[in-house]
């Protein structure tokens, strides 16, 4: 599957930002395998670029198509086979469930369209440290550790594009580069892409290629 | 591996609505019940009045007549529908069909023979068979036949059996009076002739001494001293005796319509038009309910609609999760449904054996179209619910 970005500009955007940017108003294609930094300021529209791609909103301008297929207008049917099967997303501001435990969280997202065994949950969960929390509603987990269940729930799925959003916004390094060691493992198990927006390179993302927002 | 629902079921609100939740479901059960029960009792009212009732296969059958004021009194061609009358009353609105009574132009008299002693002078008349309610096959009559029919009026026989005692005479019962011979005897221009005559069926609805209509023609052609043309008395086939235009159009003819005859049919329309009512009340109520079940279900999704809208972010389907939440509440529409139908089952068996106490015109089960009813209004329900659900899903979108 490929992912195509025509023309894309957020429509609240005027159109000079075309000019300094190197994904607003271009023409980019995305292969499974690749590895994309998308190094992006505050306020340059990181966000809005990965909620259009995962079809979150469609306040812009151009077109995104996987797989040669329009996303802008598809139908919610559409989006929901689009999520379970090709495309994952570990979001900035992580939207779980906090009055459900964090297995239960990660177990919902397993259970749509299973790539791993339920008690794959246990073995993910203890590598990124947070196996003593599976029985805790998320809702009393810190940040972090939201954080980490929110990658976990990313990785439950089989995917050809993984978006990830800010995801290490309250890790420590330490735990930033254990969570990207799973997720570049868990990538290559699929031989699927990242698209990875952050503030700044992050030096433990081994991106094949860098764009600025 | 098979989507489970149970992992989301917590995430939906439902419990802290139990009030207005139980709320419908009683309104619902109540709606459905005064529905089924209303169709029950207007299907028993078709079965105990639609034997009796003087309408044939649907519809009424009155009599006109002419109104005799002083002016026209003595002046028959005033007082008789012609032609052209029977003409305008068959293309009167809401008329189906219209026929003379016709009535003998000679002399007849009864005589009850050897058995006792009673005679009288006596009017025939005859009608188009298609507007009698009771005719028996032998009721015809041909040219050479001594022994001639009668269909004679309940009333008369009623009246008959009034007055006999008084006068010495037996009282007669219906299948006695089919079974006595009497004789008639018609005489005019000069001739004479007597018949046997036995009354082959009673009519509720014709007021008369009926014969066959070729008896008549065929006395009236022979004995005949008079030449009128015409009859005083006009049968009309209608789908509503009581209709405004038709009474508009007698009434400006100055006709008189027997109501009498249409009572029994006015009394049965009424009772259908309470149960109608009733069964519209009940559908107002199951509308109700509906809705009061469709605010419920919209407040659920409502309260939920943070952990809707993040199954759906996550990849959940719209269309699965509207059905499996839809098919939570069908064990309780089932159970409802089947609790009226209980119910209404209960009251008609109640009806049938203590009311009318065993009436075989009835039947203690429920009738085929109240359980149409029933399974039509669950799978309404569940319809209505499916697509409400599917329809605020979207919205979630």
């Amino acid at each position: 599957m490929q992912l195509n970005i025509s023309q894309l500009l957020p429509t609240y955007f005027d159109e000079g930002r075309k000019d300094i940017s190197e994904i607003w108003g271009k023409e980019l294609t995305f292969e499974r395998g690749e590895l994309v930094k998308i190094v992006a300021p505050s306020g340059s529209g990181k966000t809005s670029l990965m909620h259009f791609l995962y079809g979150l909103r469609q306040d812009y301008k151009g077109t995104i198509s996987y797989g040669g297929k329009a996303i802008k207008g598809m139908e919610p049917e559409g989006f929901a086979g689009l999520r379970k099967d090709s495309v994952s997303i570990v979001l900035q501001d992580l939207r779980l469930f906090p009055t459900q435990t964090v297995f239960s969280n990660i177990n919902i997202k397993r259970q749509l369209n299973p790539y791993h065994p339920e008690e794959k949950i246990r073995e993910l969960a203890e590598r990124l440290g947070i196996g003593s929390k599976l029985s805790s509603l998320c809702g009393t987990c810190s940040y972090g550790e939201q954080q980490r269940v929110a990658i976990i729930r990313a990785l439950m799925q089989p995917f050809d594009f993984l978006l990830l959003d800010e995801p290490f916004s309250h890790l420590d390094n330490r735990n930033s580069e254990r969570a990207m060691e799973l997720m570049l493992e868990e990538t290559r198990l699929r031989g699927a892409a990242i698209l990875f927006a952050d503030l700044e390179r992050v030096e433990f993302f081994p991106f094949t290629r860098l764009y600025h927002l | 591996m098979a989507l489970s629902f149970k992992i989301i079921q917590p995430l939906l609100q439902t419990g802290t609505n139990a009030a207005s939740r139980w709320l419908s479901y009683i309104g619902l059960g109540i709606g459905v019940l005064l529905l089924l029960c209303s169709i029950q009792m207007f299907v028993n009212i078709q079965q105990l009045l639609g034997k009796n009732t003087v309408r044939k296969n649907g519809y009424d059958f009155v009599s006109v007549t002419k109104t005799v004021t002083n002016e026209t009194m003595g002046q028959p061609d005033k007082n008789l529908f012609h032609a052209e009358d029977l003409a305008g009353l068959k293309a009167a609105p809401n008329v189906e069909d219209a026929a003379p009574l016709e009535s003998n132009q000679f002399r007849v008299q009864l005589n009850a023979g050897d058995i006792f002693a009673f005679k009288t002078d006596l009017f025939l008349e005859s009608l188009d068979t298609n507007f009698i309610d009771t005719v028996p096959p032998n009721f015809h009559w041909q040219v050479g036949d001594m022994n001639v029919p009668i269909i004679l009026s309940s009333e008369f026989l009623e009246a008959y059996n009034v007055f006999a005692p008084g006068q010495g005479l037996p009282q007669v019962s219906q299948e006695t009076a089919t079974n006595l011979p009497v004789l008639i005897t018609c005489s005019g221009r000069g001739q004479q002739a007597t018949f046997a005559a036995h009354v082959v069926a009673f009519s509720d609805r014709i007021n008369s001494v009926l014969v066959p209509q070729d008896f008549l023609h065929w006395a009236n052609g022979n004995f005949g001293e008079q030449t009128t043309s015409g009859s005083a008395r006009i049968y009309l086939k209608t789908r509503d005796a009581n209709n405004g235009e038709l009474l508009a159009f007698l009434d400006n003819k100055h006709y008189r319509i027997n109501k009498d005859k249409v009572k029994f049919g006015r009394t049965k329309q009424t009772l259908q038009g309470i149960f109608s009512g009733l069964g519209v009340f009940g559908l107002l109520v199951v509308g109700m309910a509906l809705m009061l079940f469709s605010f419920y279900l919209q407040l659920v999704i409502a309260r939920s609609r943070d952990s809707l809208q993040l199954l759906l972010l996550l990849g959940y389907s719209p269309r699965w999760l509207g059905r499996k939440f839809s098919l939570r509440f069908i064990p309780i529409y089932l159970f409802v449904v089947l609790a009226a139908l209980a119910a209404a089952q209960l009251l008609q068996a109640l009806f049938h054996r203590e009311v009318m106490l065993n009436r075989p015109e009835l039947s203690t089960l429920l009738d085929w179209r109240v359980w149409l009813t029933a399974v039509l209004l669950t799978i309404l329900s569940i319809i209505t619910n499916f697509r409400l659900v599917n329809r605020l899903l979207r919205k979630l979108y």
